[in-house]
């Protein structure tokens, strides 16, 4: 069968599909009568959702939150695994360059693991493998019997030459968030490179990078706020955004909350979240300010998608959604099997 | 004296030969009225006509919709094809 690869066809057909997929996601309603019901109504709920193939599947071998969060983590990898297979040209290789952040994710999850000592079989069970590191790889990851080992094996990977110079004298724990805030950063850089790079949707993809980065380093700003541990900014500061971390810097000497935002609002091109900026004259908590910024990062998506309809947009919007879903039936699961009062669990959701 | 004859004998056309010509370009104008309102909704059923099979790869109930949506376009070539029979007939 001869495959249509030129033209705006293979766009409007992968871009219409995510939003089919995005219209499939759990609306709020179904999440306020969720916080009413308990971990089992809940996990027959989600059944009846585009999660029954996981839950059925995973049903013999685990139950209660194990078998919800083991599904859920399952589902979210096969939905992105699938996304990059229906994503055509240009896209499927940005599409590839975003997901690499799951790559990071499951590189620090095994090391940890490993230095804490746990199972194998435990430290499969919070992968996700969504991005470039399939399920095998990841297996043989998991198999490997020391930290160093772990390394080795990621040779020829986007990863591998920060992590090895790192970690030059061995895997300590005390070096892991350094290694976390370097890969984050190099991912950042190379996305950034990726999209200047001329590549068809680049622009595109750099004006996500750039609210991305943004809504980053301001919850970083927010947190080291509220932390006032001493550390220094610019270990998790990320360049690329509208904000440069020496900014960043200069910013958090800034003690009074509104002098603090009066000189951030005018750094900011992004209206919401300018206006959410706002807002936050008032007192919140981290957590509330951290939902809030999400809200306002996914809002500000959906508007990028709309205003390019057969874009990158549509794709990085729906996986987003995706993942909040995730993130929100998980933070229900687990409020729930927490006895969390309902009031307390719609605190951590993302609605 | 060779253009003179020749310009001679073009302003001597006579009604048959105008009526065959008129005959002509009204058929011509009618190929194109068809062709290009073809091409139109060729372009235009490109675009829905992703859409609709995207839309039916993620729900099939949608079907029987998108696909009633993807022939409106062929009303531009059905127009082109009312013009046609006008000129023709």
């Amino acid at each position: 069968m001869t495959e249509v690869k030129a033209g705006p066809v293979p766009y409007i057909y992968v871009c219409t599909r995510m939003r089919v997929r995005k219209s499939k996601l759990i609306p709020r309603e179904e999440y306020l009568r969720m916080l009413n019901m308990g971990l089992s109504e809940i996990t027959r709920f989600v059944e009846e959702t585009q999660y029954k193939k996981e839950i059925d599947e995973l049903a013999t071998a685990f139950h209660g939150i194990d078998l919800i969060e083991i599904a859920l983590s399952w589902n979210l990898a096969k939905e992105y695994q699938n996304i990059q297979k229906i994503t055509p040209g240009t896209l499927k290789d940005l599409t590839r360059a975003y997901l690499r952040r799951w790559d990071i994710q499951n590189i620090l999850t095994i090391i940890r693991g490993k230095l804490h000592g746990e199972r194998p079989g435990k430290i499969k069970e919070v992968l996700v493998p969504a991005g470039e590191l399939d399920k095998a790889f990841l297996d043989r990851m998991i198999e490997e019997p020391s930290p160093e080992r772990i390394i080795e094996s990621l040779k020829g990977k986007a990863e591998y030459p920060l992590l090895s110079r790192l970690f030059e004298g061995g895997v300590r724990e005390e070096l892991l968030p350094k290694a976390e805030n370097e890969l984050y950063k190099q991912f950042y850089a190379d996305l950034i490179e990726m999209a200047r790079s001329g590549i068809k949707g680049g622009r595109q993809f750099l004006d996500y990078l750039t609210l991305d980065i943004d809504i980053t380093n301001i919850r970083n700003m927010f947190r080291f706020r509220a932390d006032q541990s001493g550390d220094d900014i610019m270990n998790v500061a990320i360049p690329g955004g509208t904000i440069s971390p020496q900014m960043m810097q200069r910013l958090l000497q800034i003690k009074d909350r509104n002098e603090f935002i009066d000189a951030l609002v005018p750094l900011i091109k992004t209206r919401v979240l300018r206006e959410l900026l706002e807002t936050l004259r008032e007192e919140k908590s981290i957590r509330e300010i951290e939902i809030d910024l999400i809200k306002v990062q996914i809002a500000e998506m959906e508007t990028m998608s709309k205003l390019h309809p057969f874009s990158i947009h549509p794709i990085l919007a729906y996986l987003e959604m995706k993942k909040y879903e995730i993130f929100n039936l998980r933070a229900l699961a687990r409020g729930k099997e927490s006895n969390l009062s309902p009031d307390r669990i719609r605190g951590y959701l993302v609605i | 004296m060779a253009d003179a004859a020749t310009a001679v004998a073009a302003t001597e056309m006579t009604v048959e030969m105008i009526k065959a010509s008129q005959l002509g370009m009204k058929a011509l104008g009618a190929g194109l009225a068809v062709g290009l309102t073809g091409i139109a909704t060729g372009i235009a059923e490109m675009a829905i006509g992703s859409a609709a099979v995207g839309a039916t790869a993620e729900n099939k109930d949608v079907f029987g919709l998108v696909l009633l949506l993807t022939v409106i376009p062929e009303t531009i070539v059905i127009f082109g094809l009312v013009v046609s029979l006008l000129l023709l007939f």
